[in-house]
């Protein structure tokens, strides 16, 4: 389970996210959606410990661990999936993988094994230098990495941008499959129909405030779906 | 000049180069993970090579200096550790000008403490491998060759560190991408600590290995410094294999350099005339990292 309570960020002297609280239980997913600049990054990376203007309290599991550095809030649970496909371009596939293997979260029931049998194409290129991947091969990197963490939490920044529709669906289903597990995740999207599809609830950001919470059945076709996005 | 003359100063262009690339691969691992560069590199030197020939005379001709030694590298790495943790980590992502002048204030204080502590004049100790071989009517130095094969032996650990162990897939992330190392759950802080203590390391163990075959004296940390930053803008800071080649570059310039009646007053400048060259047509340096 995920909480966050009070979460505001400050960018120098912009004050970027105010007061945002959410919960996230066991297995189930949360969609932040919002327009390019709403504050959806900034939320998440406020969450993980990267930034110093963050202020506001996370817990993981029943674990508070507000104030911890990002690296002890990854190790005990929190996984961070950046946007853009971020990998450790100048390793290869393995390595991405294995720098990530230490942080153990809950079980360990992730491993290097599973992560080929999740994405075989990423095994026949476990020598490749990560920066030569494609940008699809980069997000299912991305989010092996993650998963090696064996979290209890997962953030995850737009994974589906810019992703063929095949690979969108299957990142759909792992998300499925990953709630089933009982990780909590807190997902931002502009794509808000990948987003609502495997969603529990949205969370609608506007200037960096939650202007409402709905369960996704309701987000749909709601009117603040239409007045926030513009569709 | 002889055959045998040429390999002579090659063999003296050598030793020059596998002192200096132990002190430049210091340099440029720092560089490439801190993306700092360490003004104080050359201080760390020179303690290593002072605290060397005073210790390995206390403990005795020969055998003495592998104690000193040992001693210098710990000494230069305990330092290392304390300024990482009391000026560099104030200092990173700020503007390269007040880095430099955080890690110049440090070798302006250690350049004064090692005047107080060790005194104006040059000190020097026996060399621990005596002898010489003899080749085509010339003699080699026996240390000469052995700091050769140490440098080369340096070279392949600093190497394998990097290529062959978590530690350094870890640093070679943090090159790449520190933010995102941390959110993978690598404390990337105490890693920089590693990584500057390492460096620090080598740049003693430099300091130390060049003692047997030069005096030691308060004015060798800028003398380095000065030829560690030419190799670096010559192979190119970030890149081991860079440092070996600018060390290379160097080490046979100035030791033909100095040979050559023609040439012997300007074999310094010719090592800055060649690096003037480099920036001139590849500003990263031969095997430099690019900007980031
Ligand atoms: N490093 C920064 N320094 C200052 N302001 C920033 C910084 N990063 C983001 N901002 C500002 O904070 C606000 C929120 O940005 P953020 O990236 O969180 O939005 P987002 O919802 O993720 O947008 P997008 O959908 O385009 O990714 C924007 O107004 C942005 O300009
Ligand atoms: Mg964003």
């Amino acid at each position: 389970m995920l909480q966050v309570r009070g979460l505001n960020v400050r960018y120098d002297k912009s004050h970027v996210v105010f007061d945002f609280s959410v919960e996230v239980e066991d297995g189930k997913l949360l969609a932040v959606l919002g327009r390019n600049g709403a504050g959806k990054t900034t939320i998440i990376r406020g969450i993980t410990g990267l930034l110093p203007g963050a202020s506001g309290s996370v817990s993981v599991g029943g674990r508070d661990m507000s104030g911890w550095p990002a690296h002890r809030r990854t190790r005990g649970g929190l996984a961070y999936v950046p946007s853009g496909a971020r990998c450790f371009q100048n390793l290869t596939v393995d390595e991405n993988l294995e720098i990530a293997s230490h942080a153990t979260g809950g079980d360990r029931s992730w491993t290097k094994k599973r992560i080929w049998e999740l994405f075989p194409k990423l095994e026949s290129l476990k020598n490749n230098m990560a920066g030569g991947l494609s940008g699809g091969e980069r997000q299912m990197l991305a989010l092996g990495r993650a998963l090696m963490g064996n979290p209890r939490v997962m953030l995850l920044d737009e994974p589906t941008e810019g992703l063929a529709p095949v690979l969108v669906q299957s990142i759909g289903t792992l998300l499925g499959t990953l709630k089933s597990t009982g990780v909590s995740i807190l997902l931002a999207e502009q794509n808000h129909q990948v987003a609502l599809r495997v969603a529990d609830r949205a969370a609608f950001i506007e200037k960096g405030r939650i202007v409402e919470v709905l369960p996704a059945a309701r987000a749909r076709d709601s009117e603040v779906l239409h007045r926030i996005l513009g569709v | 000049m002889t055959p045998g003359q040429v390999l002579l100063f090659a063999v003296g262009g050598l030793a020059n180069a596998a002192y200096l690339f132990i002190v430049a691969a210091g340099l440029s691992l720092v560089f490439g993970a801190l993306r700092v560069i360490n003004m104080a590199h050359g201080s760390l030197y020179m303690i290593a090579a002072f605290v060397t020939v005073v210790i390995g005379n206390q403990l005795g001709a020969g055998l003495g200096f592998w104690g000193g030694m040992l001693v210098a590298v710990a000494v230069a790495g305990a330092i290392g550790g304390v300024v990482e943790v009391l000026v560099l980590r104030r200092v990173y992502g700020r503007e390269h000008l007040v880095q430099l002048l955080g890690t110049y204030a440090v070798s302006l204080i250690i350049a004064g403490a090692v005047r107080i502590v060790f005194g104006a004049n040059y000190r020097t100790i026996v060399s621990p491998i005596p002898g010489h071989i003899d080749l085509g009517g010339y003699s080699y130095a026996s240390y000469s060759l052995f700091m050769i094969a140490a440098a080369i032996a340096i070279g392949g650990g600093v190497w394998a560190m990097l290529y062959r162990t978590n530690l350094g897939r870890n640093i070679r992330a943090a090159v790449a991408d520190p933010d995102l190392l941390n959110a993978t759950g690598v404390n990337v802080t105490r890693l920089y600590t590693t990584v500057f203590v390492i460096g620090a390391a080598l740049a003693g163990l430099g300091g130390s290995i060049v003692a047997p075959s030069q005096a030691v004296g308060s004015s060798i940390d800028t003398d380095v410094l000065v030829l560690a930053f030419a190799i670096s803008v010559i192979g190119g800071l970030g890149s081991i294999v860079g440092s070996a080649v600018g060390a290379l570059i160097v080490g046979m310039v100035i030791s033909f350099g100095l040979v050559i009646p023609a040439t012997n007053p300007f074999a310094l400048a010719f090592v800055f005339i060649i690096m003037t060259a480099v920036l001139i047509v590849r500003p990263r340096g031969l095997f430099g990292l690019p900007e980031s």
